[in-house]
């Protein structure tokens, strides 16, 4: 062919075959808008860990509610010290709140002691219920499937937020993080089931409901109030669950020392590392995004 | 059974073979278009399959169209001009795909291939699981395979990452591959790695002859703008949403007439009660294709607010019709019109009614009957099966290999994967030997050719242009 002659090739679909190239004639401009790795963040090691820290938190928070089943399990905990323990940690919940949460207001309050109290009669009520709810069912069964409900719960969790909203949040809950409580739930029915009495198995659920359904509120209303509270909470929470369960067991404690460690040091410099992988392609092949918010 | 196997298949390969070489440039075809989306079913992708084959069929070669059964609409159908279509009795599971099976579709596909006495399967479309599966068994029996792409695919989200690995693991082996844009030739061979010199890119066409202007022009004393498209996400219904009230309120002689249907009609219907826009803004709802036509030529201008998009048809009918186009500009848009034919903005409020305002500008410099013949001359179905034709003659050139020469290509798609992807072709290769043994081809009977139609129709100016899909 005459390089002098033809016309030069044209990124363009109309007119039939361009005069002089073939069809898959891939031109020098072939790719050139294309644009690599444009939106890359680049991740501070420090701000990581420091985020990590949130995972850390609840995963303490988990390991002191399974401490604790364990405890009653065993009948260490007798169940007054459960209800005083219940009590005393809404008290500290309610108190906690009023003070991050913004802005502060009686009726808000009146809204959560009404519900709470709703919500306590009813437990009590259906305790009866829950104690003998799995009686047919083996031990076994019931240890296995509640330790999978909590993989599950802890898995699933929404680290990020709070599934039970505080008011006049915008966006509804994914169903991800409804179906880790939901897990969370039934595996503290599963465990109340084995309690020796009634009031056993409504100061045990009263606890493990308060602790899966208003903890990650509250730690999420501190963390927005004051990021410094939320450290000095979530290293104090540490310490504790470190504490408690290396009276409770070994090989419990060595598990979850190794796990803290890993969320908070070896991830966070796990993925700077893997960073420098990080391989994105943009062109205009891609679809557009819309530059204002849709409101449906 | 080691005999059949071991054997039986050599001297089918060689016979194959020897065939192979007869086929040459020039030489006729036989040709099975494979997809999941046909007639009855509306789109780009079929109407592209539908007049392909049309004009293939004009140009002497022998096509057969392979689909999923659609309702009740299932074994052997001929549509328009003697074109065979099976209808194979897979039901689709989700949006008109068959639930992938890999290899159960193995015996029908290669009885197909035996009967019609195939050289060429041509799979349409990323998404078509009936063509993935069609195109590799087409590979384990050694036929010429050719694969279209119609459409853009993203690289991030974990559904475009694994339908990228699918379509990686079809062009692994592939002949040649068409695209219908550059910029969707692009984006194939960022996905799937294949070499950009495989790849042709022979666009889509418009039947000119079915799209023509209203007879007499249209007044300019009130402005038309016509849109029609499904009304999604994708297709930038929620742009339009933003630039229709700012286009009715700058321009008090603009009306509106909105065709199609689709989750987000609520909102162009909220819209219009917001803004007291009932008397400018007509909604149609769907509108069936055959009477596409007469409402793009109420119109003057053509809207256009796709998000994504490797070609648009949409366009080509719009300015076939001698309407002015007004596209976001994105994808393949930017190079299916001359730009004094459409005008491009970016995807946003702001420049697309800057858009409109120039269009409503050029508007009386526009001859709609001097665009309906530009376009005759810019595209027509019956180029773009001489140049798909050529692809099909790359294709019967390439060397013929057999399984050890070809898994090499699987293993370089990825450290698992591709090993993943050679266990597949290993057990469909022992599935082909077991249905060799099971149903041995002799004992397959050939179709005889009977080939009346075109040979009637050739009086006929062009065939390709005869209207409609009577069916």
């Amino acid at each position: 062919m005459n390089n002098e002659s033809r016309p030069k090739w044209r990124k363009v679909a109309y007119g039939g075959r361009q005069p002089g190239y073939d069809d898959n004639h891939t031109d020098e401009s072939f790719l050139e808008e294309m644009v690599m790795n444009a939106n890359v963040v680049k991740r501070d090691l420090l701000k990581v860990m420091i985020d990590s820290v949130s995972i850390s938190q609840y995963l303490c928070i988990v390991a002191l509610v399974v401490s604790t089943w364990t405890y009653t399990l065993n009948l260490v905990i007798d169940e007054v010290t459960l209800l005083k323990l219940d009590t005393s940690l809404l008290l500290a919940g309610f108190s906690m709140l009023l003070l991050t949460a913004s802005p502060f207001s009686l009726k808000l309050l009146s809204k959560y002691v009404l519900n709470t109290s709703f919500f306590i009669s009813g437990l009590y009520v259906l305790a009866p219920i829950y104690q003998t709810l799995t009686r047919s069912i083996s031990s076994d069964s019931i240890w296995a499937l509640a330790v999978c409900l909590l993989l599950v719960h802890l898995f699933l969790h929404d680290y990020s937020g709070s599934t039970i909203r505080p008011p006049g949040a915008l966006n509804n809950p994914k169903l991800t993080s409804n179906i880790s409580l939901n897990a969370s739930i039934v595996a503290s029915v599963l465990v109340a089931s084995r309690l020796p009495s009634r009031l056993h198995v409504f100061a045990i659920m009263l606890f493990s409901l308060q602790i899966f359904l208003f903890v990650p509120l509250v730690a999420f209303c501190v963390k927005k109030f004051s990021l410094r509270l939320h450290l000095l909470f979530s290293f104090a929470l540490m310490i504790m669950t470190l504490g408690v369960t290396y009276q409770l067991h070994h090989m419990f404690f060595i598990l979850l020392l190794a796990l803290l460690v890993f969320i908070s040091i070896v991830c966070p410099y796990w993925l700077i590392r893997i960073q420098e992988y990080k391989f994105e392609i943009n062109g205009p092949w891609d679809e557009a995004k819309l530059c204002f918010d849709i409101t449906e | 059974m080691e005999n059949v196997t071991g054997e039986g298949i050599s001297d089918q390969i060689e016979r194959f073979q020897t065939q192979l070489q007869m086929d040459g440039r020039g030489r006729k075809h036989r040709i099975l278009m494979v997809s999941d989306f046909f007639f009855p079913n509306f789109g780009g992708v079929e109407s592209h399959i539908y007049y392909l084959s049309q004009c293939l069929l004009k140009l002497g070669h022998k096509v057969i169209v392979m689909t999923h059964a659609y309702g009740n609409r299932s074994g052997v159908r001929y549509v328009t001009g003697g074109l065979k279509v099976y209808y194979v009795p897979w039901k689709p599971f989700l949006m008109q795909n068959t639930l992938p099976t890999l290899f159960l579709t193995f015996p029908i596909v290669r009885t197909i291939l035996i009967r019609e006495k195939i050289s060429v399967v041509h799979g349409h479309q990323a998404f078509s699981t009936l063509c993935h599966e069609a195109l590799m068994h087409a590979r384990t029996m050694g036929y010429k395979v050719v694969f279209t792409d119609h459409s853009l695919y993203g690289f991030a989200d974990a559904g475009s990452i694994h339908m990228n690995k699918v379509l990686q693991f079809t062009l692994a082996d592939i002949d040649q591959a068409i695209c219908v844009s550059h910029t969707s030739k692009e984006n194939t061979v960022l996905r799937s790695g294949i070499s950009p010199e495989k790849v042709f890119m022979v666009p889509n066409a418009v039947d000119t002859a079915m799209f023509t202007p209203s007879p007499d022009r249209l007044s300019c004393d009130e402005i038309v703008i016509v849109v029609i498209s499904r009304l999604v996400y994708r297709k930038g219904a929620d742009l339009l949403v933003e630039v229709i009230p700012e286009v009715c309120r700058l321009f008090p002689k603009v009306r509106f007439i909105v065709g199609g249907d689709g989750p987000k009609r609520v909102r162009i219907e909220e819209m219009r009660e917001k803004f007291s826009l009932q008397d400018r803004v007509e909604m149609l709802g769907a509108v069936p294709h055959a009477q596409v036509r007469s409402v793009l030529i109420s119109g003057h201008i053509f809207l256009n607010s796709s998000l994504t998009e490797a070609f648009c048809i949409a366009i080509l009918e719009a300015a076939s019709c001698g309407l002015l186009t007004v596209s976001t500009r994105v994808g393949g848009v930017p190079e299916v019109l001359p730009d004094d034919m459409v005008v491009l903005a970016e995807p946003a409020p702001e420049d697309m009614v800057r858009a409109v305002r120039k269009a409503i500008d050029m508007l009386p410099g526009i001859d709609p009957q001097v665009m309906h013949l530009r376009m005759k001359k810019l595209y027509s179905w019956d180029d773009v099966a001489k140049r798909t034709e050529i692809v099909y003659d790359r294709a019967m050139q390439s060397p013929q290999t057999d399984l050890l020469e070809r898994l090499p290509r699987y293993l370089r798609c990825g450290a698992w994967a591709g090993k993943l992807f050679c266990l597949v072709m290993i057990i469909n290769y022992l599935l082909w030997c077991l249905l060799e043994y099971l149903q041995p081809t002799e004992g397959i009977e050939e179709v005889p050719d009977i080939r009346p139609v075109h040979a009637r129709l050739e009086s006929v100016d062009d065939t390709c242009e005869t209207q409609g899909k009577g069916i």
